[in-house]
């Protein structure tokens, strides 16, 4: 508990908000110029106002959503680096990958404030900053002549020109892909939780900790009454709350399923 | 006539100044971003007496971090198209891409009527991913306020089974999500995954890397699975 004050102090506040602020200086900055080019275009103003009143209130129910991303993440990790990692670049569910992942590494077992350590919390801290920076180092390096590609696309050309029709190979592939790697990556750890049950304190002993599935099952169901809400009512504002909101309420079963499990 | 042509010109050599000065700021702000994340722990560190275990880092990336560049480049190659140069930068920088910045720029695109790769949406979209991201900023900068008092019953022992279960509410979450999508692959990998994890124990202290076999299984049979619907549509298509 001494670490989790520490990772709540002042100066952990002052370096995770100072970059939070540096960051919202390049959106005013970004935002200022686009729209003074804008102007210079002779988009209408009225057009571009309504683009941010538009924007500012589409944003507002998942920044709530992501809040709550913070909140979860605030009991094993302090509350600066969730609240800097969740304002720029993250995603809950990537947050919390990593963080498990180099929990693992690190030797603590997992995401938890019990067993976390000093070193434990800069290395997940590096990880999870490390992991996810690829697109940003694709847009520096790459950003220029992508986008100047597709001001001018060389394979619209060719096709104009005759070229040949391309074979369906991986060409929208992409997409399925990334689903794929998402359900690998869940069904390790899932699987982990149901090894864990049957052979974690020896091979089919059935005496491992049941708590991890259970609390997994609770996400899952509750995940599948925000998506029949959505489908049946049409809700689909209900997607900026569901991944956060489940794992809310998975938590909050887990302090009574804990006590169950001893 | 010609007015109106010089004027047309002077509007263009504006805006491709624009667009130069969208990169080289952009790349700027990027670079610095970028590197206050990477040297964020560090400079925390000195303030906890410790430094990253940069050996236990590469090994967590080897695990879970590999997703995680496939995935980038994918959302990268994707999703620029869709934003823009100047909502590139800022969506890259300030993330929550799939779950806030593309339905946001795609929304406000649909209100202005504008179309993907034109001036126009360059302007739009950046207007709208630069709100969107300072509406975030703000609301998170309200709440963790409010969450300062809280601190003792965030902290209090009773809640700690709550926060030490965060990962397992997640993939729990998750895995409704996406096994939804392709119920077949999902059964199959989980299937596999827990057999090994039943049989071989010792590889639970080790998940993290075991999401390098599981996922190379559920893309490989994805494929198969693709390759056989997009035979099956071509040779519908050709009948």
């Amino acid at each position: 508990m001494e670490l989790l004050s520490r990772l709540n102090s002042p100066v952990l506040y002052l370096i995770c908000g100072g970059i939070i602020l540096f960051v919202a200086v390049i959106c005013i900055v970004f935002a200022v110029r686009a729209y003074r080019m804008g102007k210079a275009m002779g988009i209408d103003v009225s057009k571009m106002k309504r683009v941010i009143t538009a924007s500012a209130t589409f944003a507002v129910l998942p920044s709530i959503g992501i809040l709550l991303g913070v909140i979860a993440l605030s009991g094993s990790l302090g509350t600066p680096w969730p609240w800097l990692r969740l304002s720029v670049i993250g995603a809950l569910h990537y947050e919390t990958q990593v963080a498990e992942a180099a929990s693992e590494a690190v030797g603590i077992g997992g995401l938890s404030i019990a067993n976390m350590t000093p070193e434990a919390f800069t290395t997940i801290a590096l990880l999870m900053s490390f992991c996810i920076m690829w697109g940003m180092v694709l847009v520096i390096f790459n950003g220029k002549a992508y986008s100047k590609r597709l001001q001018n696309p060389v394979s619209d050309k060719k096709e104009e020109s005759g070229g040949k029709k391309k074979k369906p190979g991986l060409a929208g592939f992409g997409d399925t892909a990334m689903t794929a790697m998402f359900i690998g990556l869940v069904s390790a750890y899932i699987a982990s939780y149901i090894g864990q049950i049957v052979s974690g304190d020896g091979l089919f002993t059935f005496t491992g900790s049941w708590l991890p599935l259970a609390v997994a099952v609770v996400a899952a169901l509750a995940m599948a009454v925000f998506i029949r809400i959505k489908e049946t009512k049409k809700a689909d504002w209900i997607d900026s709350f569901s991944v956060a909101g489940s794992m809310l309420i998975a938590m909050t079963a887990a302090i009574f399923l804990g006590r169950l499990a001893g | 006539m010609a007015n109106s042509e010089n004027t047309n010109l002077t509007v263009r050599e504006g805006y491709d100044r624009y667009q130069n000065n969208t990169h080289r700021l952009g790349r700027i702000f990027t670079t610095i971003v970028l590197l206050l994340l990477l040297a964020a722990p560090f400079v925390i560190g000195l303030y906890l007496n410790t430094v990253p275990n940069l050996s236990a880092a590469l090994k967590a990336f080897l695990g879970v971090g590999i997703v995680y560049l496939v995935s980038g480049i994918v959302e990268y190659l994707i999703y620029v198209p869709m934003l823009g140069a100047g909502g590139s930068y800022l969506a890259f920088i300030t993330g929550n891409l799939i779950n806030m910045k593309i339905p946001c720029a795609i929304n406000a695109r649909d209100i202005v009527g504008v179309k993907s790769g034109t001036p126009e949406n360059e302007i739009i979209s950046t207007l709208s991913i630069a709100t969107s991201s300072l509406v975030t900023i703000v609301v998170l900068a309200l709440g963790v306020i409010l969450m300062i008092p809280l601190q003792p019953v965030l902290q209090s022992p009773a809640l700690q089974p709550a926060f030490e279960n965060v990962v397992p509410a997640l993939f729990g979450a998750m895995a409704c999500k996406y096994y939804r999508s392709d119920k077949t692959v999902a059964l199959i990998v989980l299937s596999f995954m827990t057999l090994l994890f039943v049989f071989v124990p010792s590889l639970i202290g080790s998940t993290s890397m075991m999401v390098i076999p599981s996922g190379a299984l559920a893309i490989g049979l994805s494929y198969l699975s693709f390759r056989k619907k997009a035979k099956a549509a071509e040779e519908g298509g050709n009948a």
